[in-house]
């Protein structure tokens, strides 16, 4: 069935198949510049990455009589540090995300419930999202100091950021709380979105809150899990900025804050390998790219939009 | 009354643009018979930039022939030299920190020198030949060190009184006795006697006095080293800037968390213009088997794509000769690479350590660094052994 509009030919103008093409050709010339533009500073620059991550390539180009080979991806597969890299980042992304999710979701609710000073608490969540990632490390620096205030606090001396065993976890709660606020608004959105009919037929039916909310409320935000999973599973994947910071750009303590974005910065450009650098931004590419298909399987298609 | 008024003002409008246009043309015409080399480095604070400038000034007034048109980089200075490498439009002359020396020469893009030294009949032997081969490989030389730091021993005295010492440490022993008297005397409440880094750049001037050396780091000299350092950490007798609670040694000395630090020169302006109420004293790095230490240093060197090399040979070899490395040391901001150029007072236990001082780089070494440190602090909390940290290393050095 078709609608009304696509079926009526604009009279004396030809046929209906002109008219597809034409409107058709509209639409690609509306999209044309967008796509130059992604090509040119997206397209392009990955598949030359991937070109790159075959040969041996310093600051001046491809090394002089440099053959094509995996040499590269030999090294990366030898290489002990970029496998901590890797481990780091996958062991940041599989603790920060369901952090962020549980803390953003808990946040939205809190904002959907109809208490008083609402607005209030929306942009006093939402403000740590705001604020310069650099700004907020560095802060956080001072306070889980050794002398620090969380240290004052708990009644503790212990250097979070300057121990391996809590340098990670530390920027995971870093990270979760800055980033919640940003998770809060995709879930109160979704959550204005659910028509209140079917709350409406539980209360009816008698049904508790706890009992609305996992049986009605979060199977309902479906595709918002997917989404936020989705979007800030590739974040975490990219982290690297406050790993950096709160190391001072050494990766430290034994390696705890080495992630696979710092790892490829590290080989690009201050070794001046882009060969290495490039074939492992290519590792990464494919393991974001493999888990967001694993992730689409399970969770489930984003239906929001 | 009005017309009159009119044709004044459109008089004095025309000579005034007549001047403006006149003087243009002639500061262009200025220009075109000088070539211009262009200079850059990282900014190390504005006083340093003002005195660069004015070094640049001197050259400019006593070369008609050349003009330099120095221009600090701003930012990541590694990684905005990379990119304009990568362009093939770098400034023709510029900085060059010893770490990133192999790294660039390796890279091809720094420029050979010895042909403009042998013409001009440069004379290189007046520079410390630790310092400057840090920018020579083999017989070839790719930079002149512009200045210079040592490490050297920097103590509180306060806490030396408390504790009964009278001098600053000069042996590996009388740092180990010292470092136990400060302990048992409790001379350093709220911290520890020695403020040591989880940094090669500091522990590797205790290898060289060991006779240890980084082409043969698997050696029982580098490990006795080591572990020496790292004795401190056992001991109780240091603590890292981390676990002070500090940001470097030298902010653990200025608030009373350490009363032995190693650093360089650059401790002197920071202690004085931020802890200008702690009393310290500097005395010359400690010697083990043999005197050791390690040079931070940063040459001007040439760009293989620089457009008028000669020219360009001719600012190099300006300032970093002797007239203009004494400009350079006027305000002692930093020390001289050069033997003939004399330093401002106060920094004789710098200066010792001149004739045996190791430039500080080495091949592969963003990489090798990483691990050298982050196996460091493995070995300090006991997660590691000493020879697995070596042999990581060497594989990384060789990489």
């Amino acid at each position: 069935m078709t609608s009304a509009t696509e079926t009526v030919p604009a009279p004396g103008r030809g046929s209906l198949l002109g008219a597809r093409v034409r409107e058709a050709g509209w639409g690609y010339l509306f999209v044309l510049l967008p796509m130059v533009v992604f090509g040119l500073f997206f397209i392009y620059p990955l598949g030359y990455g991937i070109y790159i991550s075959f040969f041996e390539w310093g600051i001046l180009g491809k090394a002089p009589g440099a053959n094509a080979s995996t040499a590269n991806y030999h090294d990366l597969w030898n290489d002990q540090v970029f496998h901590r890299a890797l481990r780091n980042t996958f062991e940041y992304a599989i603790l920060v995300v369901p952090l962020e999710m549980a803390l953003g979701l808990l946040l939205a609710l809190v904002i959907n419930a109809r208490i008083r000073g609402r607005a209030y608490f929306r942009s006093a969540f939402y403000v740590p999202s705001i604020v310069s990632s650099v700004a907020i490390t560095t802060i956080a620096i001072f306070i889980l100091n050794p002398d620090g205030l969380l240290n004052k606090i708990i009644g503790s001396d212990q250097a979070w950021f300057g121990d391996a065993s809590t340098a990670l976890y530390s920027v995971v709660g870093l990270n979760a709380w800055t980033t919640a606020g940003t998770v809060m608004l995709f879930y109160l959105a979704a959550l204005q979105s659910i028509p209140t009919d079917v709350y409406e037929a539980a209360a009816v039916d008698g049904t508790s809150r706890l009992r609305t909310f996992w049986r009605i409320t979060f199977p309902l935000l479906k595709p918002a899990h997917f989404f936020v999973l989705v979007v800030f599973g590739i974040g975490a994947l990219k982290v690297f900025d406050q790993f950096y910071i709160v190391s001072n750009g050494t990766g430290g303590p034994e390696y705890s804050t080495l992630s696979a974005v710092f790892y490829i910065y590290q080989e690009a450009f201050k070794s001046a390998n882009f060969g290495v650098g490039a074939a492992a931004g290519v590792v990464l590419f494919v393991a974001i790219f493999l888990l967001t298909l694993i992730q689409r399987a399970t969770v489930g298609r984003a239906e929001i939009g | 009354m009005g017309r009159a008024r009119a044709a004044v003002a459109a008089t004095v409008v025309l000579a005034l643009l007549t001047v403006v246009v006149a003087s243009a043309a002639n500061a262009r015409s200025e220009r075109t018979t000088a070539t211009t080399v262009t200079l850059s480095g990282w900014s190390a604070g504005k006083t340093e930039d003002d005195l660069l400038q004015q070094i640049v000034n001197d050259f400019n007034t006593t070369h008609p022939n050349i003009h330099v048109d120095y221009s600090v980089i701003n930012g990541d200075y590694a990684t905005a030299m990379t990119a304009r490498f990568a362009a093939h439009n770098p400034p023709d002359v510029f900085y060059v920190d010893s770490s990133i020396a192999p790294t660039w020469i390796k890279q091809g893009v720094v420029q050979p020198l010895n042909s403009f030294i042998k013409k001009s009949k440069y004379d290189t032997t007046k520079f410390y030949p630790g310092l400057l081969n840090a920018f020579k490989v083999g017989k070839t030389y790719y930079g002149f060190p512009k200045d210079w730091s040592p490490l050297a021993v920097e103590i509180n005295k306060a806490m030396f009184a408390k504790a009964g010492i009278k001098k600053a440490p000069r042996t590996w022993a009388e740092l180990t006795a010292d470092a136990q008297k400060l302990a048992s005397s409790n001379a350093v409440p709220g911290g520890k006697p020695l403020c040591l880094p989880t940094d090669w750049a500091r522990m590797l001037a205790f290898v060289f006095q060991n006779k240890g050396s980084l082409a043969n780091v698997q050696s029982p000299a580098v490990a006795a080293a080591v572990n020496y350092y790292v004795s401190f950490f056992k001991k109780g007798l240091a603590a890292t800037p981390t676990q002070l609670g500090v940001g470097w040694p030298g902010e653990a000395l200025g608030k009373e968390k350490a009363a032995i630090i190693f650093e360089g020169n650059w401790l002197l302006p920071y202690m004085k213009s931020t802890f200008p109420q702690v009393g310290f004293g500097v005395g010359p790095m400690v010697k083990g088997k043999v005197n050791g230490n390690l040079g931070f240093t940063v040459s001007y060197s040439m760009a293989k794509d620089a457009k008028n090399k000669q020219a360009a040979w001719t600012v190099l070899s300006w300032l970093t000769g002797k007239a203009g490395m004494s400009k350079w040391m006027s305000l002692g901001l930093a020390l001289p690479s050069r033997s003939d150029v004399k330093a401002v007072g106060g920094r004789a236990p710098f200066l010792a350590a001149g004739p045996f001082s190791k430039g500080w780089g080495f091949p592969n070494f963003s990489a090798t660094l990483t691990i050298m440190n982050n196996d460091l602090q493995a070995v300090i909390d006991g997660n590691k052994t000493t020879a697995d940290m070596l042999s990581d290393v060497n594989a990384s050095l060789k990489g």
